[in-house]
């Protein structure tokens, strides 16, 4: 009842870093950009999260195996919460990774 | 704080009733527990709910604790129980057991209420990731 996901932590988005937005656009524009953090973090943040919550889930499935599970309400809410999680940042990443294609096919 | 917090909340209202179910099932266990005139009787459970309030973070509920009802029991004619005292008294715990299954049943459809809604909040948030896709 493990969930086979559990190393997804390593997805390689400090390679993403050199790309934030302050270094693309004008300098007239640069300041109302730079006031948020910029996606790659965001993403990295994200991925975390995602990592934690599928960290969680994977406890209380350890805890039903051996008998610990108190609620049962708890691992399905848990293995609930972490596959809509991870849904939800692999369609994060493919945005991304749609965007960042779409950049790299504009004809210079 | 989080992106799928109406699991969470649904989920502290889940275990707000499965406790609520377990006081429920120790009153109707323990209905026929007898005890002697001088000992106290089996007390009724009850469940004391509490709301987290929603500025504070998460929302919810939960059971703030444990209320027990009346130790005086009512007394029962029963002269051939080894309890029985010189009298043929003995005490029976005050619980109703009409009340027991009304309590029982709105427990379960609280525990089924708060089920559906995180069915309803999955395919929600599902249908919101539907739009990233193409």
């Amino acid at each position: 009842m493990t969930f086979p996901l559990g190393g997804i932590v390593p997805v390689g988005v400090g390679g993403v870093a050199g790309i934030d937005s302050t270094s693309i656009v004008p300098a007239s524009q640069a300041a109302s950009s730079t006031s948020g953090s910029d996606f790659a973090s965001i993403l990295a943040s994200t991925v975390d999260g995602l990592a934690a919550t599928q960290s969680n889930a994977d406890s209380l499935a350890a805890q039903a195996a051996t008998g610990d599970l108190k609620d049962v309400h708890d691992y399905m809410i848990a293995s609930n919460e972490a596959s809509l999680a991870t849904e939800m940042v692999v369609t994060i990443k493919n945005k991304a990774v749609d965007a960042f294609n779409e950049i790299m096919r504009m004809p210079v | 704080m989080g992106v799928f917090d109406t699991l969470g909340i649904s989920a502290s209202g889940l275990l707000a009733h499965r406790k609520w179910l377990d006081a429920v099932s120790d009153n109707i266990s323990n209905i026929n527990t007898t005890s002697r005139t001088n000992e106290a009787a089996f007390q009724e459970r009850f469940i004391n709910a509490q709301a987290v309030d929603y500025g504070s973070g998460s929302g919810g509920v939960r059971v703030a604790g444990t209320e027990f009802g009346s130790a005086e029991g009512r007394l029962v004619f029963e002269p051939d129980n080894p309890l029985a005292d010189k009298d043929g008294y003995v005490k029976y715990p005050d619980i109703d057991l009409g009340e027991q299954m009304t309590q029982l049943l709105m427990a379960q459809r609280g525990y089924q209420a708060n089920l559906a809604v995180v069915e309803r909040a999955t395919s929600t948030y599902q249908a919101a990731l539907q739009l990233g896709r193409r």
